[in-house]
């Protein structure tokens, strides 16, 4: 009886056209992405049906911490109601989101310190320039030189932990544009005077249609009431969101919009 | 694939260099692709939040003369409310949704409580087999002139009769026809009222076309009309605030300074 030959094969397996589609996967994912910018909380928004997208230039985004859901702490309602800003500027190079960033600085901390003669903020170039670079931001303008000198992993995780008392941007009850602002409300005439500064630089020598057209913060802003963005938990009581819809109010933004998920008109709401 | 296979063209040539298969093994190559992959994955956003638009009167002080008095028939009153479990909202078993409660009356209060059942409880239920259920229900009966040329404003954008923009520009246009009777409706979260609650009460505006509405805070009037709702309907609407009850425990449970 012959033997049967068990022919002995490679078990070579070749990778070219796995490689093939990897490469094709990458580079998908490469051409979409648009990264998640960091945020110091994060925050789950509650849907709705609005299909507006949020613009991807031009915007200030206000993010309210919500109630720390990890269980650890005794109180978890300290870490609530703490305000972060960030500020996005246009795509072009003239006003960036780091330009943006550094006229606001400067307008706010002008506001504030003629608002407190005894102890004024003043920042070097080192400091503003990291101002320029920082997304998201949280603190107090008493503590505004402190953070901006800790280098980046530091301040993360400063301003990572939502119960420290230092952290997030002081909002109480002050509803007189004219008087003395609170921190919150600072930050929020700064957005608004460069806002118009700009609409004012840029409209010089402009027709009227072409200042209908110009896409800045002022038109997103005023007119459309996309350039402030609301971000707050769905748990998060309405008399937390509350004192920002307020201070809002005050400082005559009151056109703004409210981040939510996309959810379908059919999806059962209970 | 990746092994280029060179033939020796028949006879052997004295001092001809021996051919090899050229074979690259691609496996460190794919490892690599696929964690640039997970990596690209896991740093994007696909999915881009989106925005609702809000538009809040001004903190000044309105005259009284210039005030915008809307018809009593035509004011519809919502009070908002969540309901908690501790600190936490409390989660419908069945859906995993956060429970919502709206109190609405239509008109003016009625502080002598004349007619019975004046303030009434519902829910957002949203669309249940394509028919709007709960308040929806409700608010759309009540805006049904408006809803009416909506739809059918829809149906000529879905028979491509008219273009999105047109399409928003004339529902836009429906939505504020000041012939056509629309309600007014008034949203007053209660002190318990999460922020979801909010949004829930101006994506029903969104959905029922309703362009008069607006946001404030609940009066006493109010509370005299949940107090007796609570009576008749034998109910605990009217809590202590959470937030409040939960920082006097804290604070309780804190041990006391040392003398």
């Amino acid at each position: 009886m012959g033997k049967v030959k068990i022919k002995r094969k490679s078990t070579l397996i070749d990778m070219t056209a796995m490689s093939d589609v990897t490469v094709l996967l990458l580079t998908f994912f490469m051409l979409t992405s648009t990264f998640l910018q960091k945020e110091p909380t994060i925050v789950y928004t509650p849907s709705s049906v609005s299909e507006e997208k949020v613009p991807m230039n031009n915007v200030v985004t206000v993010l309210v911490s919500s109630a720390d859901k990890s269980g650890k702490l005794d109180d978890p309602t300290v870490a609530e109601g703490k305000l972060f800003i960030s500020f996005t500027g246009d795509a072009d190079s003239t006003l960036s989101s780091e330009n943006i960033r550094g006229m606001m600085l400067d307008e706010a901390l002008a506001i504030y310190n003629e608002q407190h003669k005894n102890n004024p903020v003043n920042l070097t170039p080192a400091e503003k320039a990291q101002f320029r670079s920082m997304n998201m931001f949280g603190v107090p303008f008493s503590e505004l030189k402190n953070m901006l000198d800790m280098s980046v992993t530091e301040r993360d995780k400063f301003q990572g932990n939502m119960t420290d008392p230092r952290v997030g941007i002081p909002i109480d009850g002050n509803k007189n544009r004219e008087g003395r602002l609170n921190d919150f409300q600072v930050w929020l005439k700064a957005i608004y005077n460069v806002a118009q500064r700009i609409n004012n630089d840029q409209a010089n020598g402009l027709s009227a249609e072409e200042r209908a057209n110009l896409s800045n913060l002022y038109t997103a802003l005023m007119r459309k009431g996309q350039g402030i963005a609301v971000k707050a938990d769905k748990d998060t009581p309405f008399t937390t969101v509350q004192m920002v819809f307020d201070n809002l109010q005050t400082m005559k933004l009151n056109k703004f919009s409210l981040m939510t998920a996309l959810k379908s008109e059919d999806e059962p709401t209970k | 694939m990746a092994q280029i296979e060179q033939k020796d063209g028949g006879k052997k040539k004295k001092g001809a260099q021996k051919k090899m298969a050229i074979h690259v093994d691609f496996t460190p190559m794919v490892d690599m692709n696929m964690l640039l992959i997970t990596f690209f994955m896991l740093c994007t956003t696909m999915i881009k939040s989106q925005t609702l638009q809000i538009v809040l009167p001004t903190n000044e002080e309105v005259k009284k003369e210039q005030q915008s008095q809307a018809k009593a028939s035509e004011a519809v009153t919502l009070i908002l409310d969540t309901e908690y479990n501790g600190d936490v909202p409390k989660v419908d078993p069945e859906t995993g949704k956060t429970i919502h409660n709206i109190y609405y009356y239509e008109g003016v209060a009625d502080t002598l409580f004349q007619t019975s059942k004046y303030l009434r409880k519902e829910q957002f239920i949203g669309n249940v087999n394509h028919e709007p259920q709960g308040i929806r229900k409700i608010l759309r009966d009540k805006n049904k002139q408006v809803m009416e040329e909506y739809q059918n404003l829809k149906e000529r954008w879905k028979n491509k009769e008219i273009t999105k923009e047109e399409f928003d520009k004339l529902a836009k246009k429906n939505a504020s026809d000041s012939l056509k009777t629309r309600p007014v409706v008034v949203i007053k979260p209660g002190p318990n009222t999460t922020y979801e609650g909010l949004i829930n009460a101006l994506d029903e505006m969104n959905i029922n076309q309703i362009s008069r509405y607006s946001i404030e805070l609940p009066t006493h009037t109010d509370t005299v009309l949940l107090k007796h709702f609570e009576q008749v309907n034998n109910e605990t609407i009217i809590r202590p605030t959470v937030r409040q009850t939960t920082k006097a425990t804290a604070a309780a449970a804190a041990p006391a300074p040392q003398q």
